[in-house]
């Protein structure tokens, strides 16, 4: 699994938001992708994911285009996009929630075999297996948006802001389980405001900045060099 | 206590059919928070198919067709699948290019869409009513309960309702296609992005609707044996309200909202003073008393609108052929100020001269009915065009207007007192302040309780305040002389001239409208204006500016009600005559697509609307064409109004964006 994003150009409107952007995430990696508020993060995604169209470039995976696909054609694709802010569908059960992860499969054996798996990972959804969704603490919510996720059976989950609004020992465990899942053979593409998490997690990181990418390298030299470090990490 | 029985099953029988058409509403909402007000006309061609496919042969387009004359249980599939299909198109054709568009945008669409069915309806069957072939549902013997009895049609409402309702809960809580269509309620984002295929999935939810919009339109017709291009109209509006009153977006609550409105509607037209004559204000009484209260509904959880920050009327050009000739003629109007006071001067020039051009009291009679139109437009487009609330019960204002001064110059002064109206001429100048005044204290009262709602709650709230407005003046007949109207009201006069002639009316109503535009141009480009045009473009944004935005909201309605209530003086004078038939939701839909057609939200547009709209009526009228199905002149108007919704939403002539400051 490799994905290719070539000179993307986004726009809202009259207001171009990704003005050429480049990068690849390699099979079964960790890509990072860091930058301030408004340098484009989620456009990036949102973009992959197929919620906004292109007016430039071209987005490929294993060299095949897949700009101008409907979301649900991607996610069959084995890319599947966890938004910012979780976005669980609040009013249904725990189980209703990953269910609906696994929408675009066949229903078999393989379907069971993954619910027991992500059971396995957030032991705490089991338990809240009929709770409503909307009734989750944050962490909770963001491990089941996860969990929802690898139900549909990614080859490439792409995490949008998982540690916003949770506390220090949360993120820690979401990180953690991110780290786990990539493990087990599940290429990520993270975007995140915590570069320092970030960094540290990932085989190699982008830095946008207002629509391009000012920088790129492994997760470990960005995490040295000392424009990121004065700039994200918030050193001296 | 037999009495009773009856009307337990009259009640059961109507709110079974209300609780169909009402789910159809509520399972569009949940997904795309849209009110589809067309699903009132889809009910009415369930009805109109399903007679046709029964008959031997049926008049269409005036012309005798032989009809295959199938068994009802072949023809009502038959014809639901149809209505399903045409569901089908609406959605595609008309909604989705407005998927991400400013609310409005789509609400105006689906209300255009409705007079655009309604007419073609009209056209294919005539206005005639259409009556039921006699099937075995309706020769079947009723059957007697206690004292009571109930028709075989009956029984077939109630169960087959019951029976779809419980499979469409099935379907719903258990199947793939059900819970995607849950999730999409729930995020639309949130559910692409877990690889749910929206577009099917609303698709999906319009067929549903649509089929069950038939069903309830072929039942409804079963009951009362008809067929007619207006039947789907009041029980549309009544299953909107009962899936409002169910709590919108909610399937259970709009099957309790809808059996709730049948009951209520039953027992009281049977049990309240006056019941039956005030029958069809019950549901929008219940409605008011509801959104005032209870605003999420019986059964439901939410408040309408979470995505109500999508803006509201931010229109953007779209880069169209046509365009680029509009844009041209729209710089002539919006340009600089010099070239702006020179259009107005040219345009005032034009409305004087009018009457010289068209020398016949025939075309200056139609030219009061530019002005009276355009002054409607004028002061709907102030709540609708300028503040962003979508207003369905303007009319009542200009009815408000009209029965004021009728009543106390015919009613009280010559028929009370015995006085000579020639005496007290000055009356109608003061009528004008003070009927505006009372229309603009009745937009605050309509105001007052629609603050906390936003887009179609507000929009269904004052459709119901002006359907109860009509339904006082055609039934209050102590006070309003009911459906006969008032006769007799004088016309103006300045000091005992009359001013009675087609032409001197004609330079009264200009007098009026210059003084109307002048004062809305002046309110516009005042604080009032901005914070109109704040909340219009971000409620959430305008309240956390500090824009008290509920005070704005009732300046918006009280400023555009004492217009209309000028207006209806004004009307009520120059045509001497009112009756309740002036005030209709029809009327004021008509003043809102003018309104869209000049241009929301600027001062030339409404102007522009009516005088293209009348004249065109009056040309039209001498078409052959036209003369034989005059209602395709609506039916053109509806599909206009689409088409502009889609390409050019800020409409014919109208500048994309009025200033707000004084220049």
């Amino acid at each position: 699994m490799t994905l290719k994003v070539e000179n993307i150009k986004v726009a809202y409107g009259m207001i171009e938001a990704l003005h050429g952007v480049s990068f690849a995430v390699a099979d079964k990696s960790v890509v990072g992708l860091i930058g301030s508020n408004g340098a484009g993060k989620t456009t990036a995604l949102k973009a992959i994911s197929g919620l906004l169209p292109l007016s430039g470039g071209r987005i490929t995976l294993d060299g095949r285009d897949i700009n101008g696909l409907a979301p649900e054609a991607i996610v069959k694709l084995g890319i599947v996009h966890v938004p910012e802010g979780r976005r669980i569908f609040p009013r249904m059960t725990v189980r209703e929630n990953l269910d609906l992860g696994a929408f675009t499969r066949h229903r078999d054996a393989t379907v069971e075999r993954d619910l027991g798996w992500v059971y396995e990972l957030f032991p705490v959804l089991k338990e809240r297996e009929e709770q409503l969704a909307g009734t989750l603490s944050g962490g909770q919510q963001q491990m089941l948006a996860m969990g929802r996720a690898l139900m549909s059976k990614p080859r490439l989950l792409m995490l949008d802001e998982p540690s916003m609004g949770l506390s220090p020992i949360m993120q820690d465990k979401i990180f953690d389980l991110a780290r786990e899942i990539n493990a087990s053979g599940t290429t990520l593409l993270l975007v995140e405001q915590n570069a320092r998490a970030a960094l540290e997690l990932a085989t190699h990181a982008y830095v946008l900045d207002t629509g391009a990418i000012a920088l790129d390298g492994k997760g470990s030299e960005l995490a040295h060099d000392e424009r990121v470090r004065k700039a994200y990490l918030g050193e001296e | 206590m037999d009495i009773l029985l009856q009307f337990f099953i009259n009640a059961l029988m109507l709110g079974a059919i209300y609780a169909l058409a009402a789910v159809a509403y509520t399972l569009v909402y949940g997904i795309l928070e849209m009110i589809n007000f067309a699903f009132g006309e889809l009910f009415m061609f369930g009805a109109f198919l399903v007679v046709s496919f029964m008959l031997p042969q049926v008049s269409l387009f005036g012309v005798m067709v032989p009809m295959p004359g199938l068994p009802f249980l072949l023809a009502a599939p038959l014809a639901i699948f149809i209505v399903a299909g045409m569901g089908y198109l609406i959605e595609r054709c008309a909604y989705r290019p407005l998927r991400f568009a400013p609310r409005l945008a789509p609400l105006i669409t689906a209300i255009a869409v409705s007079v655009a069915l309604q007419n073609l309806a009209q056209s294919v069957w005539g206005a005639q009513e259409l009556a039921y072939p006699s099937f075995f549902l309706l020769e079947a013997k009723p059957i007697q309960i206690g004292g009571a009895y109930i028709s075989m049609v009956e029984i077939a409402v109630i169960v087959t309702a019951a029976v779809v309702m419980t499979a469409l809960h099935f379907y719903v809580k258990k199947t793939r296609m059900g819970r995607a269509m849950r999730a999409a309620a729930q995020d639309v984002e949130a559910a692409a992005l877990m690889g749910i295929p929206v577009n099917r999935v609303i698709a999906m939810a319009f067929i549903i609707g649509s089929g069950l919009a038939a069903l309830a339109g072929i039942f409804y017709g079963a009951v009362y044996l008809f067929a007619h291009p207006h039947m789907g109209f009041m029980p549309g509006l009544k299953a909107m309200v009962a899936a409002v009153l169910g709590g919108i977006g909610n399937i259970r609550g709009a099957m309790l909202g809808g059996i709730v409105l049948g009951f209520a509607e039953t027992f009281g037209a049977a049990y309240l003073p006056n019941g039956s004559a005030y029958r069809d204000a019950i549901a929008f009484g219940i409605l008011i008393l509801l959104l005032l209260f209870r605003p999420q509904g019986l059964l439901g959880t939410r408040l309408p609108n979470r995505l109500a920050d999508r803006g509201a009327m931010a229109f953007k050009g779209s880069a169209s052929a046509i365009d680029a000739g509009l844009a041209r003629l729209s710089a002539f109007f919006a340009g600089r100020d010099l070239v702006r006071y020179a259009s107005w001067g040219i345009l005032a020039v034009v409305a004087v001269s009018v009457f010289f051009i068209f020398p016949s009291p025939y075309w200056a009679r139609v030219f009061v009915f530019v002005l009276i139109y355009a002054l409607l437009a004028s002061g709907l487009n102030i709540v609708v065009g300028f503040a962003g609330l979508l207003d369905l019960g303007f009319v009542a204002f200009w009815a408000v207007g009209s029965y004021f001064t009728s009543i106390l110059f015919v009613e009280v002064l010559a028929k009370g007192y015995g006085v000579d109206v020639s005496s007290v001429w000055w009356l109608f100048y003061v009528n004008l302040l003070l009927g505006g005044g009372l229309a603009a204290l009745f937009g605050m009262m309509l105001g007052y309780p629609t603050l906390r709602l936003r887009g179609d709650y507000l929009a269904i709230m004052t459709l119901g305040f002006g359907e109860i407005i009509r339904l006082v003046a055609t039934n209050w007949v102590d006070l309003t002389r009911g459906p006969m109207g008032i006769r007799g009201i004088p016309v103006p006069s300045l000091f005992g001239y009359k001013l009675g002639s087609p032409v001197q009316l004609y330079l009264l109503g200009l007098v009026l409208l210059a003084l109307a535009v002048f004062l809305i141009a002046l309110m516009v480009r005042s604080y009032l204006g901005r914070a109109w045009v704040a909340i219009r473009e971000d409620e959430a944004a305008a309240e956390a500016m500090g824009i008290n935005t509920a005070r704005y909201k009732l300046y918006a309605y009280s400023a555009g009600g004492f217009f209309g209530g000028v207006t209806g003086v004004f009307f009520a004078h120059s045509q001497q005559y009112i009756s309740p038939l002036s005030f209709t939701l029809f009327e004021n839909i008509l003043i809102l697509m003018l309104i869209v057609l000049g241009g929301m939200g600027t001062l030339a547009g409404p102007i522009i609307g009516a005088a293209i709209w009348v004249v065109f009526l009056e040309v039209a009228r001498d078409m052959p064409f036209i003369q034989q199905h005059p209602e395709l002149r609506f039916m053109a108007l509806g599909v206009l109004l689409v088409v502009l919704m889609i390409f050019r939403p800020q409409g014919l002539l109208g500048q994309k964006r009025q200033p707000l400051m004084m220049s």
